[in-house]
């Protein structure tokens, strides 16, 4: 390790430094340079590669985008910007009170402001590992023995992935092509196992999903969207195991061959993804030097506990403006802007996070769903909630508007998602829809439907901020 | 930037916003053409709504902080810094929906006719006035600069 009480006379100062390099890093790159055109900025980003869009990678799989397209920012964003970047960079441990972090290469770079947008990794739960033959035994590519998959191990065996990189799609592409892949085991029914299936249905692949829950997408759908979704899976010959989980998966000549449910049935598979959840990348935090629960702590100007530290983006929980908490909902759209947010604040602006809320997108075989807020509750076991719901199952539609206090908290639309922002802008205005709650979840609800107030809001005013 | 403004009380909804929008984004640019041939393929990319005698058009505000372009994940959804226009680069869309579901106007729709794209106003771009106000006979849409436009942000000199 080199001498850290040097360091002031060795490295080089940067006035701003991003650590990230994804959604809330660049947005926080791009709003510091509208303000400071001057300071230096560098972002440190630990894959390979120039900027890419994360959510665009089961697209990429797909093959709808290709690895040009892939970057969401152009190719001379960080000239045009006077940006520099350093990739293969890893940050392992920041030194809060000293003002300066440290790579896995040694590399020490002192900061004036930091930005901690590290994004979020994939879990993998600990499942028993066993073999299928003598002769392969229970190990993995390498020849190494093991007994349960964890984060570290779950690379070396053939045919286990996770997809959460660009690294991650490279591969399993390749995978699929090399084996002449059909069939595809996805574990977790979440969004990242749905935004898979998306990508793999459309591949005309089979897919079997396994879900802990009663259904998938069971953070944001109820049973009635499910129901159309899962049935739209099913019908296609693929599976939904449900309310179970993998307790075991078989290995051979150091390749998944299958595994067994919780319930007992078994499944062959060579190719598993696993996608039972993302956590906030904060390890290079030690002894809770900048305050963490879940993810880094964040108050309303994306500051976090320590003064000249800013967090914004998967990495943290910020407030969520319908259940009035701080918690962590890792969404492209409030990436973006608590990166803006966070950029503005480092450069010396007074810009404030209103709070968010969740919403997703999602197109399954054709049929496209929307869901945001508080879509999955159980309106009877919550106060002066009402829900109001259209379910056509038979034309594969479904509306539903949750209504709390007057105010629209959630949405679900599955086949028609035309003018689902509406809603968006009703939650996020705390719109009182009372004067108009015998509309709300019309077919065709539009702005003419709206409070008179609201309405004329949005039709007077121009292209105004709501 | 010019902007096109609603003035609702005027819209006798007509629809004729709709059709001029179509013929300006068919491929062929007649109007006969264009219903005839192309029409089942193009989507207006404004919306008429209308409850009885009141009615308006409305189409894309093209937002100083527009919400689709916070939400787009490929970068295809871009304010264009020169024109103030919120424009769809249609190559780089994959359709994974994130505008329309950020959209607080509701303005931007599916399509689905080739590969699946946002479809929104452009504002009409190489025309000196887009084409639904144009032809709009009621001026019930009107294409002008406000002073009021644009939101100026702060300018903070750097500290250090």
């Amino acid at each position: 390790m080199k001498d850290k009480n040097n360091i002031k006379e060795i490295y080089e100062i940067y006035d701003y430094i991003i650590i990230g390099n994804s959604a809330a890093g660049l947005a926080a790159a791009e709003s510091i340079r509208e303000l400071d055109s001057s300071g230096k900025i560098v972002i440190l980003t630990e894959e390979n590669y120039k900027n890419y869009s994360k959510p665009l990678i089961t697209y990429y799989l797909e093959g709808l985008v290709d690895l040009e397209g892939i970057h969401f920012k152009g190719k001379d964003f960080y000239r045009n910007n006077n940006i520099d970047l350093h990739i293969n960079k890893k940050v392992i441990s920041i030194e809060a009170d000293r003002d300066f972090l440290i790579c896995s290469n040694e590399d020490i770079y002192k900061f004036k402001k930091l930005l901690i947008a590290s994004g979020g990794q994939p879990i993998i739960p600990g499942i028993k590992t066993s073999c299928t033959d003598i002769a392969g035994g229970n190990r993995d590519k390498k020849g190494k023995l093991l007994d349960s998959i964890n984060n570290e191990n779950y690379r070396d065996i053939e045919g286990i992935y996770t997809l959460t990189t660009l690294d991650d799609a490279l591969e399993i592409k390749s995978f699929i092509e090399k084996n002449d892949i059909r069939k595809v085991s996805i574990l977790g029914g979440g969004l990242i196992g749905l935004k898979s299936a998306e990508a793999l249905l459309g591949m005309g692949m089979n897919i079997s999903i396994i879900e802990l829950a009663d259904r998938i997408l069971a953070a944001t759908f109820d049973r009635e969207a499910s129901f159309i979704v899962e049935n739209r899976i099913i019908s296609r010959g693929s599976n939904i195991y449900k309310n179970s989980t993998i307790e075991e998966i078989f290995i051979k000549d150091g390749s998944i061959s299958g595994y067994r449910l919780q319930d007992g049935r078994e499944e062959e598979c060579s190719l598993l993804i696993i996608a039972v959840g993302v956590r906030p990348v904060t390890g290079f935090i030690k002894n809770n030097s900048v305050k963490i629960r879940r993810g880094i702590v964040v108050d309303d100007y994306m500051r976090t506990s320590i003064k000249n530290i800013y967090a914004a983006g998967d990495v943290v929980e910020a407030r969520d403006m319908l259940l009035d908490e701080k918690r962590n909902i890792a969404i492209w759209p409030l990436a973006v802007r608590q990166g803006s947010i966070a950029g503005i604040n480092m450069a010396g602006g007074s810009e404030k996070y209103n709070g968010g809320f969740f919403m997703n997108s999602i197109e399954i075989l054709g049929i496209p769903t929307i869901s945001m807020g508080l879509a999955a509750i159980d309106e009877k076991n919550e106060k002066n909630t009402e829900v109001v719901k259209v379910f056509n199952p038979e034309e594969k539609r479904y509306k539903k508007v949750v209504i709390r206090n007057n105010r629209v908290v959630g949405l679900i639309m599955v086949g028609n998602i035309e003018r689902a922002g509406i809603y968006a802008g009703l939650i996020k205005n705390e719109i009182d829809i009372s004067s108009v709650k015998g509309n709300i979840s019309r077919e065709y609800f539009g702005i003419i439907n709206l409070p008179a107030d609201y309405k004329k809001h949005l039709v007077t005013g121009e292209g105004i901020e709501v | 930037m010019k902007r096109i403004y609603i003035q609702e009380e005027y819209c006798i909804g007509c629809r004729l916003c709709e059709i001029y929008c179509q013929v300006k984004h068919s491929k062929s640019k007649k109007i006969i053409k264009t219903f005839k041939e192309e029409k089942s393929d193009i989507i207006p990319r404004l919306i008429v709504e209308e409850i009885g005698y009141n009615s308006f058009a409305i189409q894309c505000r093209h937002c100083q902080d527009a919400p689709c372009v916070e939400a787009c994940i490929s970068g295809a959804m871009q304010k264009n810094k020169n024109t103030g226009a919120v424009v769809c680069d249609e190559n780089k869309c994959v359709g994974c929906w994130s505008c329309i579901m950020a959209c607080p106007y509701g303005v931007i729709k599916r399509d689905i006719s080739e590969k699946k794209v946002a479809s929104k106003c452009d504002l009409c771009i190489d025309e000196e006035v887009p084409v639904c106000v144009k032809n709009c006979p009621n001026e019930a849409l009107k294409f002008m600069e406000k002073d009021t436009d644009e939101r100026n942000k702060v300018k903070v000199k750097n500290e250090g």
